[in-house]
């Protein structure tokens, strides 16, 4: 049994509105999941119901091997949950809600809360109507990071921290991720999940798309690649392999199939290469692929 | 000049553009109530009305709360003297209270919100904001002063005078300009809006507490305190123009303050600084219990006194209840019932109505519990191994305690007082107002009841329940007016319970009421662990 999380054809209707109709993934143990799709596209709902805190009308849905539903309390014990939008009490500081989300999970960490504190430069003495975004944030990370779990569940985690903030946040994750731990991270952010995911899953308008590991993923994208020749770059036109070309003197940029490289790079010898620059599909590019269509 | 209040002018047509709407509910509104009772007024003072009201309004209790009166005897108790006596105090109150909130409103909560930087960043001066915000204010004050003014004369009532009308509605127009300058000082001292907001009400009622003092014991000492501005021009006796120099004075040297400590202050900053915060929390707030305990610790607090207040003010009403409801037809026709003493009669329905006030808390409470839910404020409890049982019946835990706690601070607040004033005299002993209070506390239950069947269930109605309150306590309190059907008036949970201490106790009704409360209840849980938690509706 390593599927921390298991999700098979979950769906989940509001009212008229579909929310999700088939989700399926799972986690292993171990594996950092990026969830990756826009606003309004079930990420929340997915993970709201991975938490039991609103009910699947279809599919399996189980963390532990337990259902997420009927056993969620014990579920609860060995998981932390950082919502996209944490609301905090404006009456009570930082350092007092974060003591109390430790508290209610159970098993907290006094020397990591306050490292972390450190960490994440928190003024844990303010009262919460006081901090911003970002600060709610950080109140809402630390009492996830303080505490031991084996599942650590990440919604949209670094909105509204600065670009320092996000590298600590990144750096925190990493070492979660060698202790052995799963996360489910989700994003709309795609460079702060490719860093630190093994797998990702594309979800659009309630459905999976796009389920695998990265490298898996790229092979079904084209690379970009920029080349400078003493030829003619417009001969590179006729080759199969090639789209979308650009020319400007003997510059030439045009994204390849990854299965006619070969093709491609032999021709360019022969017209004396000058400059070559290639560069991997980003996700941002596999995103885009699919919300094309 | 220029660098401080340059296009001041252009904010405040900003500002009346965006507040015109509620600048007409707040002078109809507060228009309406200080100067819109005057036909009550005159029923109450029929026969020996005003007479008996006098005698009662001697009473130190309740020159603490309404004032004193410069009438000496009681056949000079006019309605004019009658009605400043009683209003004038209290509208006063309620326009300061209304003026601080729209002047912080407008001042330091924009500076939080980040709205005044962003205005600041045009070529607008420094203070312009400052400037036009205290001259919305003080436009609305002196509409409202007029409008109250010119309503009273047009009812063309006796002692109702032009000058004494004038002077009424100056008085309360300068109450709001007293609490909009105090606020506007404040704004610029405290280092947020919500403890500007805090201190300013705090000052306000200091002065009021101080001001009861000095009535009671030596009314010439009531002048040095700015609210005592506002009713020592005693309308329709006196008519005293001078405390509303004095208070026109205060204000100007106020805002002069206020300019000159906002000039020398950084935006979002303040004089006093940042109260520091715990860094980590107190073992008390460390469960569900003591969450929810401090998250409506405020909201508790602040009914608690009211109930008290409450149950003290009507209880006062006690020393001289006799002679004002036998010369009051409408009050006699309502307390009517043939055979009890007055005071067994009166209190079985002042009880009702201190007990349905009561009843609003724990529905607050109850919803509460939805509002935290839906504005995400539990999400990250969610995920945590405390389960739905426990946020719901802790919820319910605390709306019942408050309930019965509140039933024995209203019903000892009104019998305590009203024992005090009565004195030898009284038929009643303390017990006999606690048991007549718990003897509705079924009442508040079945309330409690509905409001967690609607938690449970129809989240999202949980306003319903306040109406229903309402309903039920406007169909109880003119039922003895209004000769209604038996059933449609049982449709009221407050007439099911005996109307003690007039009646006696009915065990079978208190135990009924109870149990359907609880079995509410406990559907009510049903609901709530099964349902999907609405966040972000």
């Amino acid at each position: 049994m390593s599927e921390v999380v298991n999700v098979q054809g979950v769906q989940k209707k509001f009212g008229k509105f579909q929310a999700l109709h088939d989700v399926t993934f799972t986690v292993e143990k171990g594996e950092v999941v990026g969830f990756i799709g826009p606003n309004g596209s079930g990420k929340s709902t997915t993970i709201r119901v991975l938490l039991g805190i609103i009910k699947r009308d279809a599919g399996i849905a189980e963390i532990f091997g337990k259902d997420v539903w009927k056993e969620s309390l014990d579920i609860h014990n060995r998981i932390s949950y950082v919502p996209g939008d944490v609301v905090l009490w404006g009456n009570l500081t930082g350092g007092e809600i974060i003591d109390l989300f430790i508290k209610l999970h159970g098993s907290g960490d006094k020397e990591k809360r306050d490292y972390l504190i450190k960490r994440f430069e928190l003024d844990p003495k303010k009262k919460a109507k006081s901090y911003s975004k970002g600060n709610r944030q950080k109140v809402g990370l630390i009492a996830a990071l303080s505490v031991d779990s084996d599942l650590y569940i990440f919604d949209e985690p670094t909105s509204g921290l600065d670009p320092l903030m996000e590298q600590v946040f990144q750096e925190e994750v990493e070492k979660i991720k060698a202790a052995g731990k799963s996360i489910l991270l989700s994003s709309h952010i795609l460079s702060e999940v490719e860093r630190l995911a093994d797998k990702i899953v594309i979800i659009r308008q309630g459905e999976i798309v796009e389920a695998g590991n990265l490298n898996e993923l790229r092979h079904l994208t084209r690379s970009t690649i920029t080349l400078v020749t003493e030829g003619d770059v417009a001969e590179l036109a006729t080759i199969t392999g090639v789209h979308d070309l650009v020319e400007k003197d003997n510059q030439a940029t045009f994204s390849a199939d990854n299965e006619h490289l070969n093709d491609i790079l032999l021709k360019a010898t022969q017209l004396g290469v000058k400059k070559f620059e290639a560069v991997p599909p980003t996700l941002a590019d596999l995103f885009m692929r699919h919300y094309e269509s | 000049m220029k660098e401080k209040f340059a296009r001041w002018e252009l904010l405040l047509f900003q500002y009346v553009k965006r507040d015109w709407k509620k600048m007409i509910v707040w002078i109809v509104a507060l228009g309406f109530f200080s100067a819109g009772f005057i036909p009550a007024f005159q029923e109450i003072a029929k026969g020996q009305g005003a007479i008996g009201m006098y005698e009662t309004l001697q009473n130190p209790a309740m020159i603490s709360m309404v004032g004193p009166t410069p009438v000496e005897t009681a056949i000079n108790y006019t309605l004019g003297a009658m009605y400043a006596h009683e209003m004038l105090l209290f509208c006063g109150l309620f326009a300061m209270i209304i003026s601080v909130l729209h002047v912080i409103g407008h001042t330091r909560k924009e500076e939080d919100l980040g709205l005044t930087e962003l205005v600041r960043s045009f070529q607008v001066g420094r203070q312009a904001n400052s400037l036009a915000v205290m001259m919305e204010v003080l436009f609305i004050n002196v509409i409202l002063s007029l409008f109250i003014a010119v309503m009273l004369i047009s009812f063309d009532a006796p002692t109702i005078t032009v000058t004494g009308s004038f002077i009424f509605g100056a008085s309360i127009g300068i109450a709001g300009m007293i609490g909009a300058v105090i606020a506007l000082v404040l704004a610029q001292v405290m280092p947020n809006s919500s403890s500007s907001t805090g201190s300013t009400l705090g000052i306000i009622g200091l002065l009021y507490i101080i001001r009861a003092g000095t009535d009671v014991s030596n009314d010439a000492l009531s002048i040095f305190n700015p609210l005592g501005w506002t009713y020592l021009t005693y309308p329709f006796t006196s008519n005293d123009w001078l405390p509303l120099v004095y208070a026109l004075i205060f204000c100007m040297v106020m805002v002069v303050v206020a300019f000159i400590l906002e000039g020398a202050r950084d935006m979002g900053a303040g004089y006093i600084p940042q109260r520091e915060g715990r860094a980590t929390a107190k073992k008390s707030l460390l469960s569900v219990r003591g969450l929810f305990m401090k998250i409506n610790q405020g909201t508790i607090i602040s009914w608690f006194c009211a109930f008290v207040i409450m149950g003290a003010a009507y209880g006062s009403i006690y020393g001289d209840m006799q002679k004002f409801l036998e010369s009051n037809d409408l009050m006699k026709q309502m307390f009517s019932s043939t055979g009890i003493s007055m005071e067994a009669s009166f209190t079985s329905t002042i009880m009702m109505v201190m007990i349905s006030l009561v009843a609003i808390l724990p529905i607050v409470i109850v919803n509460k519990l939805f509002v935290e839910e839906s504005r995400l404020y539990l999400s990250q409890i969610f995920a945590t191994k405390v389960s739905r049982s426990q946020l719901y019946w802790t919820t319910i835990g605390l709306a019942v305690l408050t309930s019965i706690v509140g039933v024995l601070l209203a019903a000892g607040g009104l019998g305590g007082t009203a024992i005090m004033v009565m004195g030898e005299n009284s038929g009643l002993s303390l017990s006999d107002f606690i048991i007549a209070g718990y003897n509705l506390l079924p009442t508040v239950l079945f309330v409690t009841g509905l409001a967690a069947l609607v938690l449970g269930w129809m989240p999202k109605l949980g306003k319903f329940v306040y109406l229903y309150l309402i309903y039920s306590f406007m169909l109880n309190y003119f039922e003895g007016i209004l000769d209604l059907p038996k059933w449609f008036s049982k449709t009221a949970i407050q007439n099911w319970p005996a109307q003690m201490p007039m009646e006696d106790f009915d065990g079978t009704v208190f135990i009924t009421v109870t149990m359907v409360s609880i079995i509410f209840m406990i559907i009510g849980y049903l609901g709530y662990s099964r349902r999907d938690m609405i966040e972000g509706a």
